[in-house]
């Protein structure tokens, strides 16, 4: 059966031959520790860098290729956009957070209730 | 008198619940996963897809409502689904909007309740009522197992089809790729909550009912469509002659529209 090694929190997933799963969920339902929010590839909190067995992941889709750019390169995925049909081994920094301090969503946010108080 | 179940012995019973009638397997689905849709046909999904999901803010606040103070997880999880629905990015329902502008469709012909067919008003209706009068881990195990926790299976078969058969740009066709990733995670939070709060073997089995019942309403909103406006065109499906046609077919782009 194929394996997902968790090596930040040592912690393992194994599912049945000719599955792929996504990566941030198996994580979640078998208690891995990878830190996550939105689930959309917008904050880049569940960034991960893949140390073992990449050519097992699906290509990069649009939202990961926007959100991580140069990080790509450096052999980075986003957790909950990765999909893996075999073994692959993932680690990451325990403390870290959004790619960005500000975050498109808290900046979007800012921009709807600002403009909607200059309208008052 | 039944036993309490495992959450594991759970999760596979609320599985096999729907692994029988999943939308992905309806014939409107086989049609668009085999290449035999035209624009227009997309028009009429997107506007009813409209109707069955454009509420879904709605439906959740419904059943953040009635979740106790104790289960605050659940609670932050239906808020927090509320908020990626409808504001951390574009807006989902502006995705669909999108896609349905790409096919030739308009904002204002999506948005009007009449151009949806009584089976997607059926579901809406459904899913109101759910979330409205059941408790939390029931209208969990309806709307976010039952139903968003279908979604990846049905998208991951249908996404690449449109880019690579039908020819849709990936901007156009955003809807889908958002959603065969987030509606994982949804789908697996629903999981957790429906596990740790099914805490009878009587709620434990309304759970596995509902999802049975999830999973028969959205498969037949997902037929009507067929019938509906795919029919007068193609005539009945027959999946036998789509997968020989599929064999058969060139490998380039089918012509849409
Ligand atoms: S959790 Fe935000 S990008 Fe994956």
């Amino acid at each position: 059966m194929p394996r997902i090694h968790f090596k930040t929190t040592d912690r393992y997933y194994e599912f049945p031959d000719g599955d792929e799963v996504n990566i941030l969920r198996v994580s979640i339902r078998a208690d891995c520790g990878l830190p996550w929010k939105c689930a959309s590839g917008n904050c880049g909190t569940d960034r991960m860098v893949i140390e073992q067995g990449a050519e097992n992941l699906d290509p990069p889709r649009r939202r990961e290729r926007e959100r991580l750019g140069d990080l790509l390169d450096q052999g980075y995925r986003l957790a909950c956009q990765t999909y893996a049909r075999g073994d692959v081994t993932v680690a990451w920094d325990p403390d870290q957070v959004g790619l960005d301090e500000e975050s498109r969503a808290g900046q979007r946010l800012k921009a709807k209730w600002l403009g909607a108080a200059d309208g008052d | 008198m039944a036993e309490l179940m495992s959450p594991q012995e759970l999760r596979v019973a609320l599985e096999e619940a729907f692994s029988g009638t999943m939308a992905k397997d309806a014939s409107f689905s086989r049609a668009w996963a085999t290449g035999k849709l035209h624009k227009h046909h997309f028009v009429h999904w997107a506007t009813n897809h409209y109707h069955y999901v454009g509420p879904f803010g709605d439906y959740l606040g419904l059943m953040y409502a009635n979740t106790p103070d104790h289960a605050r997880d659940a609670k932050d999880f239906l808020l927090q689904n509320m908020y990626e629905e409808e504001l951390s990015d574009d807006r989902h329902t502006d995705l669909l909007i999108r896609f349905a502008e790409a096919c030739g469709g308009t904002r204002q012909y999506v948005q009007d309740r009449r151009n949806a067919t009584p089976f997607t008003k059926g579901l809406q209706g459904w899913m109101y009522h759910v979330s409205g009068t059941k408790s939390f881990v029931v209208s969990s195990a309806a709307l976010i197992v039952g139903l968003e926790s279908q979604v990846p299976s049905i998208y991951r078969t249908q996404y690449p089809t449109l880019i690579n058969k039908y020819g849709f740009s990936e901007w156009e066709a955003e809807f889908f790729d958002l959603h065969i990733t987030s509606d994982e995670i949804h789908g697996e939070r629903g999981y957790q909550i429906v596990l740790k709060y099914a805490d009878t073997p009587q709620l434990q089995q309304e759970c596995i009912d509902i999802v049975r019942e999830a999973a028969d309403m959205r498969f037949a909103y997902t037929k009507a469509l067929y019938e509906a406006y795919v029919e007068p065109d193609l005539g009945p499906w027959v999946e036998e002659e789509a997968l020989a046609a599929a064999s058969l077919a060139e490998p380039e782009k089918v012509l849409v529209g």
